[in-house]
């Protein structure tokens, strides 16, 4: 099934390579400029970038350490976005959710399909971008079925000579990014008790991070590490359970009192229930290469239904803080105890030095919440700083107490067995969802891909059957409050307030964004259009109406003719996405865990697809 | 399945189809089931064979527990209960797994093949119930998969 026989239909790469070839300006690999982060023309006062940038390349999910998907190239800009046009196709051969974004390196253009999870390399030195390699892993087919939200995958990391990632079946791989040759593979998981892997694997110093996915099956989340060199698996951190398997010790010093205190990843829970506990890692990994942390955010507790689940339950929807080199925590922040909406919290995690108040370029983190919240966090001790909602229609919680770090919860709005609470905003899917957000230092502001979807939501029994979900709830969901769901959201994180909104009608917004020196925002939505936006007005400046939904990623590189080009996959799916699939009916709202009865108009919208678009000037 | 080797599992999937071509003893309630088998022209080097039969022409087996209102309801809870409908939708409508309320059956549609597919399990993630539920159980999952989308199906959707 899902042979990647299917060839890859690339369209005339001719004009990329009138100019010629030259090298690609790589640049250095980001760890070798830490200590010395170059910060960009035209950085707002108070701004100070925490990693580098990519280049010419982007060998990062996110591109940089600090997931700040901004670049510095500038070549296409305000003044010529509506110039822009598409250079080159390529399909993949796979009619599933294209979540994440290709990687560059060094004149290849690597992308990893959805589930069989094949790795295509593409010369782009060579005219008419002939395929280079297609690397095929063949993961375990029963992995389909588990998965709860389509077979997507989240992207690679380059290091080290390879390209590496995830495989559904909780395999991680490491693929020579020269010749296609599988240097090492290492299975990290066990899909018989529903673990799988979707997000896209982050390499930091010699260490490649990988987190399982299945919150919707009970499964303990863990984050592991693994040698860069052999895949060798060199510590294992449980989201769960007691402080030595969550790698809690001395170093730990939780900022709030709610999150101190010993094993309290076991007794914020009744029994053994932290063992079917969730807190997967399914989303992104940031870093810090001056403190030297890592920082992710964690799943929805396992069963969805709250009632069946009394506690905290931690370390589920909850910050952390680890030293990637052994992986203990050094801090953690539980925003939201006792989850009874399934707020995952593995939204990425923005790293940037800022003028807070009277500190002057505080080291901070911006999280915006699956919750609808707007976090912003001290890196260095997990406090929080900010908590406001960047959708107005969020109802779960009025807003959070800063001295305590808990949310000021709507009783209301909380749900349980044997009743059913109406009108939750957001809704599971969140006020955005893992999709990433962008920050640009020459604006001070964070572009956040934006939902507005609520809820119902009514709590059932719920049996822990290995390999299957659990879940105890029955969910319907619908388009929130004002005629839209869907917004690009343009936040300013030093006054706490939305500067700008782009709203789309009739979809949330499920594409990444990505910011560039040029001031472009671009970003796709789910019924296909890629955009080209002013980052300081939003003024739409370039629409262009792709094949298929976009769910995925742009991302930007100079091609090796020297020219600045921008990169999104066009390709339904994911959670809210696959009801563009033939096998989810409309007629069903509590279908697809009940993302149907805000998305069946989708089907009308847009169908499957499985395309790479290139855009250039 | 090949076409080569159908056969219906009467008895909860468990592997008593003994050989093709026999009538198998359901377990459900002694009825046998019928299951097509090759016949006397089996395959020979260099003769011509065919056409073979498809899935589709096999006579349906009608589901022993029938369609009652008490079958279906019970049915409806234990495709929650036992986690059913967090695959396949809460209304049955797909999701991690495919809708069962579209007219489009990989496996077939009828109640032999619904119980079967529940009972076996299937390539891309379907566990094989037949293991742990007693068979009373598949054919009540079964009668309510049957009438989905009917004016019969219980709890449908508003």
């Amino acid at each position: 099934m899902n042979r990647l026989a299917c060839g890859l239909a690339l369209a005339a790469l001719a004009d990329l390579l009138a100019g010629g070839c030259r090298k690609s300006e790589a640049g250095p690999m980001p760890d070798e400029r830490v200590g010395s982060v170059a910060q960009v023309a035209g950085t707002r006062p108070g701004i100070r970038l925490a990693s580098a940038l990519p280049q010419g390349d982007w060998r990062l999910p996110n591109g940089d350490y600090a997931s700040t998907r901004f670049s510095p190239l500038a070549q296409i800009k305000v003044a010529n976005a509506a110039n822009l046009h598409v250079v080159t196709t390529a399909s993949t051969g796979v009619p599933h959710g294209h979540e994440g974004n290709p990687l560059v390196v060094d004149g290849t253009l690597y992308v990893v399909t959805p589930f069989p999870n094949n790795l295509i390399a593409i010369d782009l030195r060579q005219t008419g971008g002939a395929i280079k390699f297609i690397y095929e892993p063949h993961p375990d087919p029963r992995a389909v079925g588990i998965a709860c939200c389509d077979v997507v995958n989240r992207g690679a990391s380059y290091a080290d000579g390879k390209i590496i990632y995830n495989l559904l079946d909780t395999t991680t791989v490491a693929v020579d990014a020269r010749s296609g040759k599988e240097v090492w593979r290492r299975r990290l998981g066990n899909i018989d008790i529903g673990e799988t892997v979707t997000m896209a694997a982050m390499v930091v110093k010699d260490k490649v991070l990988v987190g399982s996915s299945g919150g919707e099956l009970g499964v303990r989340g863990w984050l592991a590490a693994l040698d860069v060199k052999s895949g060798q698996e060199l510590w294992r951190a449980y989201q769960t359970g007691p402080d030595k398997d969550v790698l809690i010790g001395p170093q730990f010093h939780a900022f709030y009192k709610k999150d101190q205190g010993p094993d309290l990843g076991a007794s914020s829970w009744v029994g053994d229930q932290w063992k079917r506990g969730g807190g997967n890692i399914w989303g992104w990994i940031s870093y810090d290469p001056q403190l030297n942390l890592i920082y992710y955010g964690t799943g929805n507790p396992g069963v969805w239904n709250p009632d069946l689940r009394p506690g905290d339950n931690k370390w589920s929807c909850a910050i952390i803080a680890r030293d990637p080199d052994d992986g203990h925590a050094v801090w953690a922040n539980q925003l939201v105890p006792h989850d009874h909406h399934d707020y995952d919290e593995i939204m990425e995690n923005v790293l940037v030095d800022m003028d807070w108040g009277p500190r002057k370029l505080r080291k901070l983190l911006l999280h915006p919440g699956r919750t609808g919240f707007m976090y912003v966090l001290d890196r260095e001790t997990g406090e929080l700083l900010s908590a406001e909602k960047f959708e107005a229609s969020t109802n779960w919680a009025r807003g959070y107490d800063l001295k305590t770090g808990l949310p000021l919860e709507e009783k209301s709005k909380q749900t349980g067995s044997g009743r059913i609470v109406e009108d939750i905003c957001p809704s599971s899917t969140g006020g955005k969802e893992f999709i990433p957000s962008a920050f640009s230092p020459r604006t001070g502001l964070l572009y956040i891909p934006a939902h507005n979807t609520c809820m119902s939501y009514e709590g059932l029994p719920a049996n822990y059957i290995a390999g299957t979900p659990y879940l105890g709830a029955d969910v319907r969901m619908h388009p929130g409050p004002g005629g839209y769901q869907g917004e690009l959201v343009a936040w300013d994180p030093a006054r706490a307030r939305k500067v700008w909104g782009l709203r789309e009608e009739k979809l949330p917004v499920y594409s990444g964004i990505l910011a560039t020196a040029g001031d472009l925002l671009f970003y796709g939505t789910m019924d296909g259009h890629f955009r080209a936006v002013d980052a300081r007005t939003g003024s739409p400046l370039y629409d262009f109406h792709a094949g298929s939904g976009i769910v995925g990623n742009p991302m930007t590189y100079l091609g090796p003719d020297g020219k600045q080009y921008v990169a999104i996959y066009a390709g339904v799916g994911g959670w809210m996405g696959a009801v563009a699939s033939p096998d989810v009916s409309a007629d069903d709202p509590y279908a697809g865990l009940g993302v149907v009865g805000a998305m069946k108009q989708i089907k009308q919208l847009t169908g499957l697809g499985d395309t790479l678009y290139v855009f250039g000037l | 399945m090949t076409r080569s080797t159908l056969c219906i599992l009467g008895a909860a999937g468990l592997a008593l189809c003994a050989g093709c071509g026999r009538r198998v003893a359901s377990a459900a309630e002694g009825e046998p089931t019928v299951a097509l088998g090759l016949g006397p022209d089996r395959p020979v080097a260099n003769q011509p064979l065919g056409p073979l039969p498809g899935p589709g022409d096999i006579p349906p087996v009608p589901n022993p527990l029938g369609d009652d209102r008490t079958v279906l309801e019970e049915g409806r809870k234990l495709f929650v209960q036992y986690n059913c409908a967090g695959c396949h939708g809460g209304r049955a409508g797909g999701g991690m797994g495919p809708s069962l309320r579209d007219a489009d059956w990989r496996y077939g549609g009828s109640p032999d093949r619904v119980f079967n597919s529940i009972a076996q399990g299937r390539g891309l993630g379907m566990p094989a119930w037949g293991a742990r539920l007693p068979e009373k159980e598949i054919w009540e999952i079964t009668a309510y998969v049957g009438a989905l989308r009917t004016p019969r199906e219980p709890e449908a959707p508003r």
